[in-house]
């Protein structure tokens, strides 16, 4: 049928660069099956998306005609090699490093030698883990099906890794994903899935970086899947150069009496656009998501948060705050989802922004949408300037003008920069505020 | 009196705010050493003219001299004002949410004594000292300034920060507001350790309650924007039972000195 023709070919609209052909070619570059099939199956998922335009709600703000897919190559399967090792690395159970086309994964503690920890790349993972990483390709931590980019990112990786924590171990210190790419052109695209086992404890903190000057860009799709009474602490920091465009999409399922605590930092990039979703599929789940958010220069950050509750008995509580400085554009959007039958939810959803002059703007979007009854939701957002009277304030104490700003915006960010919970994190938001400020 | 010019001293001053006049030509001399205390009707202009004082940025001079040791402040940014020496205690002091007690009075301290005469070992001695002397428990200097604070709990920290400072002239807009009776105490002790003759001091109360624990040496009136009447302190019995009706009727729109 010719209308159904058309329709199809409409479908297939793909993202410059990564077609029928890239996919591939890609597949090809392993030659362990699984990963073959897997390649298959996601390139299936990913033709079916539309391709996001304008027009949708979700990116009137930033036009997704804007990613220079067009200018930018792909890069090959990213391949084992070594990687400088960095001040943090101490501080970490295992260390997974990608850095200009190599990646190396280094056991601090001894951790993966029982086997009860398993950091691995993707493709070793189906090779040699099948059982353990088959179920978390099978079910998703999605609670909604992805949108055209992190079907990409699904597709199309070049950097996977898979993360396993076996059921009732504490893995305190925990793993550090470490991104630097500095070379001109070509697009990284990270695909991590993180599973906590049962009661299990685990941390990650994954840190991007580039240089300034070079435009690259890297899209990122990760899963996180948090089993029964698990917690996970989860910390990413985005200081990208000054030319990256950065685009990701993370979703974490929390099961029975699972917690996590995700604090998300974006602060490098030219123009970055991330989605991050938390589903509380099981009673008893607890999510607790924390945002901080600088842009300065010409900078174009987007954020989107979803909390979705798909069962009863669950909660969220989500506070972002923002800085939008000189000609940077800030949009924040957020939605609390009660699905239907998800009773007893508490939901709680705050953005609050510092518009530091009349060049820079700060969008922010709070939303709720809620098929259920019995449960508590609450969301809210600022956005203004300094406040004149704390300025005063701090002036009257002896503090100068320069100062007493410095002072109130570092301030704003602290309550959420008092939970990260490593030093060295908290050291870099630090030193990126106080170099943004100026 | 001698000509000699008074360590603080207002002359004539007129304010605005968004074009509107509040401040109507305000003179007020403040040695150290000596006590005043400032009352007047709601919406007198009393909190205006703490503010001004201060360079409050909202606030137009529009005449007048502000004069500290002879030097006219009027143009000096605020910061630049409490560095010479002014404080403010604020009638509603605000919340500065990420800023902890202790780092701000830290910051505070070497801005207005200087990084280099404050030693951060002396400093903590300090504000221990003087955190115990106002009973101000430890956990405060912990949490962020003024934030989730009572109206007592901030009151009490302006004097914190008062005693910490230093200052040579202070103003307190209504610090007895809100306290209740042991906190009045407390606070009173608190200004009375600054008492003396390198300290001067500008009480604004609405009550009698406070001048029985900091004695004022000179008492003024202000009434739309003016100091309608100074005099010593037995004027605050006599305003306590007859009210500002009595100022008005009595001397209208004359400023008269006792
Ligand atoms: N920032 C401002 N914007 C607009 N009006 C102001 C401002 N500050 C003061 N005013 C006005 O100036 C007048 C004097 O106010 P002020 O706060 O100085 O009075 P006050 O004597 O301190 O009163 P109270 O005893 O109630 O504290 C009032 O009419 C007030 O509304
Ligand atoms: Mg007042």
């Amino acid at each position: 049928m010719a209308v159904g023709l058309e329709q199809e070919v409409k479908n297939e609209a793909f993202v410059a660069g990564f077609d029928e052909a890239a996919s591939r070619a890609l597949a090809g570059e392993s030659a362990v099956p699984a990963l073959r099939e897997l390649r298959e199956v996601r390139f299936a998922e990913y033709r079916a998306v539309p391709l996001p335009t304008r027009r949708m709600e979700e990116w009137r703000r930033t036009d997704p005609a804007r990613f220079p897919f067009e200018r930018m190559k792909r890069l090959p399967t990213i391949p084992r090699g070594a990687c400088a090792p960095h001040a943090w690395d101490d501080l970490f159970d295992v260390i997974v490093s990608v850095e200009d086309g190599a990646f190396d994964i280094r056991d601090r503690s001894g951790v993966l030698e029982g086997g009860q920890v398993l950091v691995a790349p993707l493709e070793q993972a189906l090779r040699e883990h099948a059982d353990r990483v088959k179920p978390f390709l099978e079910k998703r931590a999605r609670a909604e099906a992805p949108d055209k980019f992190e079907a990409l990112g699904d597709a199309f990786w070049n950097a996977g890794f898979f993360i396993h924590v076996a059921p009732g171990v504490e893995l305190e210190r925990g793993v550090l994903l470490r991104y630097r790419q500095s070379g001109a052109g070509g697009i990284l695209i990270p695909r991590v899935i993180v599973a906590v086992g049962e009661r299990s404890r685990a941390v990650l903190v994954e840190s991007m970086e580039s240089p300034d000057g070079v435009e690259l860009m890297s899209v990122v799709s990760r899963e996180f899947h948090v089993a029964e009474g698990a917690k996970l602490q989860s910390t990413t920091l985005r200081a990208w150069g000054d030319r990256t465009v950065h685009l990701a999409g993370d979703w974490a399922r929390l099961s029975r009496d699972a917690r996590l605590e995700w604090i998300t930092l974006n602060f490098g990039g030219r123009l970055t656009k991330v989605r991050f979703g938390s589903d509380g599929a099981e009673p008893g789940a607890n999510a607790e998501l924390d945002g901080l958010y600088f842009a300065s220069g010409e900078q174009h950050v987007d954020q989107k948060t979803l909390q979705v509750h798909s069962s009863p008995d669950t909660y969220s509580r989500l506070l972002y705050k923002g800085v939008a400085k000189d000609k940077a554009h800030s949009v924040y959007q957020g939605q609390i989802v009660a699905r239907p039958g998800a009773i007893r939810v508490d939901a709680y959803q705050r953005n609050n922004n510092l518009v530091l002059n009349d060049g820079a703007r700060a969008d922010s979007m709070p939303g709720l949408q809620i098929d259920a009854d019995d449960l508590k939701c609450s969301h809210g957002s600022t956005v203004g300037n300094l406040d004149e009277d704390e300025l005063f304030y701090l002036r009257c104490r002896g503090i100068d003008e320069a100062s007493a700003r410095k002072a109130l915006i570092r301030g704003f960010f602290e309550d959420v920069a008092g939970r990260i919970p490593h030093e060295c994190v908290r050291e870099v938001v630090h030193s990126q505020v106080d170099a943004k400020i100026g | 009196m001698s000509a000699k010019t008074a360590d603080f001293e207002i002359r004539n001053l007129c304010a605005s705010v968004e074009g509107k006049p509040i401040l109507q030509g305000v003179s007020l001399k403040i040695n150290k050493g000596e006590n005043h205390a400032l009352m007047g009707p709601n919406g007198s202009g009393k909190s205006t003219l703490a503010n001004v004082i201060m360079g409050h940025p909202a606030y137009e001079v529009t005449g007048g001299d502000i004069l500290f040791h002879g030097q006219n402040i009027v143009e000096l940014e605020p910061e630049e004002r409490a560095r010479l020496g002014l404080f403010l205690a604020f009638q509603y002091p605000v919340a500065i949410p990420g800023v902890t007690v202790a780092k701000f009075l830290k910051t505070a301290v070497d801005a207005v004594r200087g990084v280099q005469n404050v030693k951060p070992a002396e400093f903590m001695k300090e504000l221990r000292e003087n955190s115990e002397y106002l009973e101000v428990d430890k956990a405060f200097l912990n949490r962020f300034m003024n934030d989730g604070f009572s109206g007592g709990e901030k009151k009490r920290m302006e004097i914190l920060q008062m005693l910490m400072l230093k200052p040579g002239i202070a103003i307190m807009d209504e610090t007895d507001s809100g306290l209740d009776i042991d906190a009045l105490k407390i606070v009173s002790k608190g200004v009375n350790r600054l008492v003396g003759p390198a300290f001067g001091l500008l009480v604004i109360t609405h009550y009698e309650r406070i001048l029985n624990y900091i004695k004022p040496d000179h008492l003024h009136i202000l009434m739309q924007g003016r100091v309608v009447l100074s005099g010593g302190p037995e004027l605050v019995k006599e305003l306590e039972q007859k009210g500002y009706d009595w100022v008005r009727e009595k001397f209208g729109e004359e400023v008269l000195v006792v």
